[in-house]
């Protein structure tokens, strides 16, 4: 039997004794994982609802019905010369339709419903520069475009998106504190279970110094438990999550994390298990 | 005649009493060595020395070439493979068959399969355990058990064998057949250092006896001697 080998048995060896001690431990892991991954979930939704938000940030300008294409251009051609305008753009009532149907396919039975009379309104989508993206100068705008006559409505994320953007970044916080505090506990939590399982079988590390093993050869089953905690732990956490996920998603309309996220998850796992575990099998002397 | 082991001022202390004060002492290869004296004074402590289970607080003790306040930690496993240990409780491991016990030796240090088959398979038949080679160590008798142990500190050719107490745990009868065996082991050309608080377990002549009180070692040339002193 090569080195290699023998490391190989005695890694299988160490896992194999006693696997109800490591039980608790992984328990504990996973649902450590599993508070972190509902909060990865809710960053992940968040984020991915304001992505959509800001690309339509700007503003929808609703014209009244009874005005010809040509006076809403005039119109559109008023609202370019405002300051902090970028660009306007004339939205008739047959393209208005097609971009319902593209947008909506499922609901598009709603336009057929109403007959062929039935024509949305035209609008005009107005991009702004920049800097005129707070909520105070957007209202400002809206009410200065809502006096325009043959207007009938300016409409922009009025309330939801501050709010929206304040929680995201509290929510990115949140994970970030959560990820510090789970890397350090999940650590501890390892490198006890390391420590302890290092007395449970201090016979066979005394005899293994004692024949002459070398010092990686005692340590390496010690350290592959702890990585086999972390990513057994983390990839458990996962699993509970994604059923809660899927239990839960009749009632709350959401997506799981993407596969990025989640290779993260188990990587974490993976480096905090190994560092609790190195850290755990430490031996000064001897 | 070739030193295998030289204490040199040798001074271990556990809290504030000495252990071991000031040993002077060499270990020739090919000898018998008894170290004997009563319970606590301190054999246990200077067999650990010489497999730098410890290290001295003061003075050096070289073995086979390795120093003691020159050794590195990833140079003990090589002094380790010299040596070959056997202690009074045995310390067989629970979870492996005989044949297992006595293979690790080998396979810590990755000797070919076939080897270690060879080696260990011949080693249990001279020690009369050929037919234990699958028992785990519970199932054994406290001599069987204890020849396990002997015969792992064997398997890998070790320069000496350090026994600590080996006798410790066995009655009078088995306890001459493991004397035996080591006897047998040092007339192979195995330096073996016993210890035991009973020399009498040695038949006089045969072999080097030191005696130990409270840490300080004293010749003694003939068991009859240290019996009047102790
Ligand atoms: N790990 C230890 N910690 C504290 N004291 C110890 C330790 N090992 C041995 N001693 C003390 O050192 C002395 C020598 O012990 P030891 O070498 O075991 O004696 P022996 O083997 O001759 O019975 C004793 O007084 C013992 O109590
Ligand atoms: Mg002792």
């Amino acid at each position: 039997m090569s080195l290699f080998q023998s490391s190989l048995r005695e890694i299988s060896l160490n896992l194999h004794s006693k696997p109800g001690a490591r039980l608790v431990t992984l328990l504990m892991v996973a649902l450590a994982f599993i508070v972190f991954n509902t909060f990865l979930i809710i960053s992940w939704n968040l984020q991915g609802l304001m992505n959509r938000e800001e690309n339509t940030v700007g503003m929808e300008v609703f014209l009244q019905r009874d005005l010809s294409q040509a006076q809403g251009r005039v119109i559109g051609d008023n609202i370019s010369s405002i300051p902090d305008v970028q660009s306007v753009y004339f939205v008739s009532p047959e393209e208005a339709e097609a971009l319902f149907r593209a947008e909506l396919p499922e609901r598009s039975d709603l336009l057929d419903v109403m007959g062929s009379d039935f024509r949305l309104p035209a609008s005009l989508q107005i991009v702004f520069e920049d800097e005129a993206m707070t909520q105070r100068r957007l209202s400002e705008l809206a009410r200065q475009i809502e006096a325009l006559a043959g207007v009938d409505e300016a409409v922009y994320g009025e309330d939801y998106l501050p709010g929206l953007l304040k929680t995201v970044t509290t929510i990115r916080r949140l994970v970030i504190l959560l990820g510090i505090v789970l890397v350090s506990s999940i650590s501890m939590v390892v490198f006890y279970t390391v420590r302890l399982s290092v007395v449970r079988r201090s016979l066979t590390v005394d005899i293994m110094k004692t024949v002459g093993a070398p010092g990686w050869f005692v340590r390496i089953p010690f350290v592959v438990e702890g990585i086999f905690m972390g990513v057994a732990g983390s990839a458990g956490g996962l699993l509970l999550a994604a059923i809660l996920s899927k239990v839960l998603s009749g009632a709350v309309a959401h997506r799981f994390m993407p596969v990025s996220w989640m290779t993260m998850v188990i990587l974490l796992g993976a480096v905090t298990g190994t560092v609790g575990a190195l850290a755990g099998s430490y031996e000064k002397e001897r | 005649m070739n030193l295998l082991v030289t204490m040199n001022s040798v001074r271990l202390s556990y809290g504030r009493w000495p252990a071991l004060d000031n040993v002077e002492m060499e270990i020739r290869q090919g000898e018998f060595l008894v170290i004997s004296g009563p319970s606590g004074a301190g054999k246990t402590t200077l067999l650990r020395l010489i497999w730098m289970g410890e290290r001295p607080d003061s003075g050096f003790v070289e073995v086979s070439g390795f120093r003691s306040d020159r050794i590195r930690k990833r140079e003990l496993p090589q002094l380790r493979r010299k040596i070959g240990i056997v202690f009074q409780d045995f310390r067989l491991l629970d979870s492996r068959t005989v044949f297992d016990n006595v293979a690790l030796p080998l396979q810590v240090t990755g000797t070919g399969n076939r080897t270690v088959q060879k080696r260990v398979i011949s080693l249990l038949a001279r020690m009369g355990l050929s037919h234990r080679r699958n028992a785990f160590p519970h199932e054994l008798s406290g001599g069987e058990q204890q020849r396990v142990a002997i015969a792992r500190a064997m398997v890998a050719h070790p320069v000496i064998l350090l026994a600590d107490e080996p006798t410790g745990n066995l009655d009078p009868e088995v306890s001459r057949e493991v004397v035996d065996l080591l006897l047998e082991i040092n007339r192979g050309g195995t330096t073996v250092v016993m210890a035991t608080h009973d020399p009498r377990q040695v038949p006089a002549g045969k072999g080097r006896f030191l005696f130990l009180d409270r840490g300080v070692l004293r010749r003694a040339d003939r068991w009859t001697e240290l019996d009047e002193e102790s």
